[in-house]
């Protein structure tokens, strides 16, 4: 049962297996759960908001046209559910205003001693969840998810171009704090 | 000659350039330490990224969502119960409006000497009697389009409702519904 594919899991809750839909929310609870997390900077927002987006695909399910693949609709859910919860939260604004230009301030930031004594698995981590939730989505999605430049942009209802520019965005900046620490020394 | 710019040291990583173009990344890399630094950085923090791991929920979310499933599913939505309390509150208002104005025409068109002079039987044929003329002059002419308005008026109103939960089920959907 747990190979059969999404679409096949669909059809078969549609019959009325509902239990089968288990197996979707058992496959995708952990990636969507760490794209909402690096979004909202919030587990426990995120585990709310995740379970509304398991509730509102199975409800859902009967609109599902399968015209795209089930992950990319299923995390457009994601996406848009947890640009609610940010606006709703009215910390969008606060959210932009530290986006895209503002990132070399995130390097600034980091320009301490601090940084040398991270680990850089720790440091990129603590990165991305600076990151404005755009950006950070941009990066769980690719990097996490292993999803490609066209489903993130059928996702985010955004350019494949602006997908790019956004995350090499991300990666220059990561690349430059690198660079910043001491571990640059020892790595590269 | 390109210029080797931070855009094109992210598409050289991703492969995304033309052998040319490549090739000339390649020959800037290998003559520019400071670049060859640059592009070893950025390497490293794409595999890095790669080694990324999955935060995980708790152990019993699927089950929360599935027993939220269930409940929903044998549950009536709130919206819709509130409907049916409300039709069901309107008719039973205008069954009992009908019934005491059946009620009140009976016992005034009725003898006040029902006890005294005649059987029980009489009673009843006379009360019945009343009813039948009663629910036949309620039921034709004026009486009748009277009651035609109000069932009217109770299906318009009905529909609105219908139609305004239809719409905000709809909306609600909404995120999932365009792919």
């Amino acid at each position: 049962m747990r190979n059969l594919s999404d679409q096949e899991i669909i059809d078969s809750v549609r019959k009325g297996n509902e239990s089968d839909y288990s197996i979707i929310i058992n496959r995708y609870k952990n990636k969507a759960f760490s794209m909402l997390t690096r979004m909202l900077k919030n587990e426990f927002d995120a585990e709310e908001v995740l379970q509304d987006c398991f509730l509102k695909a199975y409800n859902s399910l009967s609109s599902f046209k399968g015209e795209a693949k089930f992950s990319t609709w299923f995390y457009r859910i994601v996406y848009n559910s947890a640009l609610t919860k940010l606006s709703s939260q009215k910390r969008k604004i606060e959210a932009e205003m530290t986006s895209v230009e503002d990132h070399f301030n995130l390097v600034s930031e980091y320009n301490s001693v601090d940084i040398e004594k991270k680990d850089i698995n720790e440091l990129v981590h603590k990165i991305i969840n600076k990151l404005p939730e755009k950006y950070s989505a941009i990066i769980t999605m690719f990097y996490l998810n292993e999803m490609s430049i066209e489903e993130i942009s059928e996702v985010m209802q955004i350019t494949a171009s602006n997908v790019k520019v956004m995350l090499h965005r991300s990666r220059n900046l990561l690349r430059d704090l690198v660079l910043k620490s001491k571990l640059s020394e020892e790595l590269i | 000659m390109i210029q080797i710019t931070d855009e094109i040291l992210n598409k050289y990583l991703d492969g995304e350039l033309s052998r040319e173009e490549s090739e000339q990344v390649k020959y800037g890399l290998s003559t520019s330490e400071e670049l060859q630094k640059k592009y070893n950085a950025l390497k490293l923090v794409h595999e890095k990224l790669f080694d990324m791991k999955e935060d995980e929920v708790s152990p019993a979310f699927a089950d929360k969502i599935m027993n939220q499933i269930v409940r929903r599913k044998f549950a009536i939505p709130k919206q819709q119960k509130y409907f049916i309390v409300s039709i069901a509150t309107f008719i039973t208002l205008l069954c009992l409006i009908i019934f005491g104005f059946v009620i009140s025409a009976i016992i005034s068109s009725a003898p006040s000497s029902i006890g005294e002079s005649k059987s029980v039987l009489d009673s009843v044929s006379t009360l019945t009697d009343g009813l039948v003329k009663t629910l036949q002059h309620l039921f034709s002419g004026k009486g009748l389009s009277i009651i035609g308005s109000v069932f009217s008026l109770l299906i318009i109103v009905s529909g609105y409702f219908f139609f305004e939960m239809q719409k905000r089920a709809k909306a609600n959907l909404s995120n999932g519904q365009h792919l």
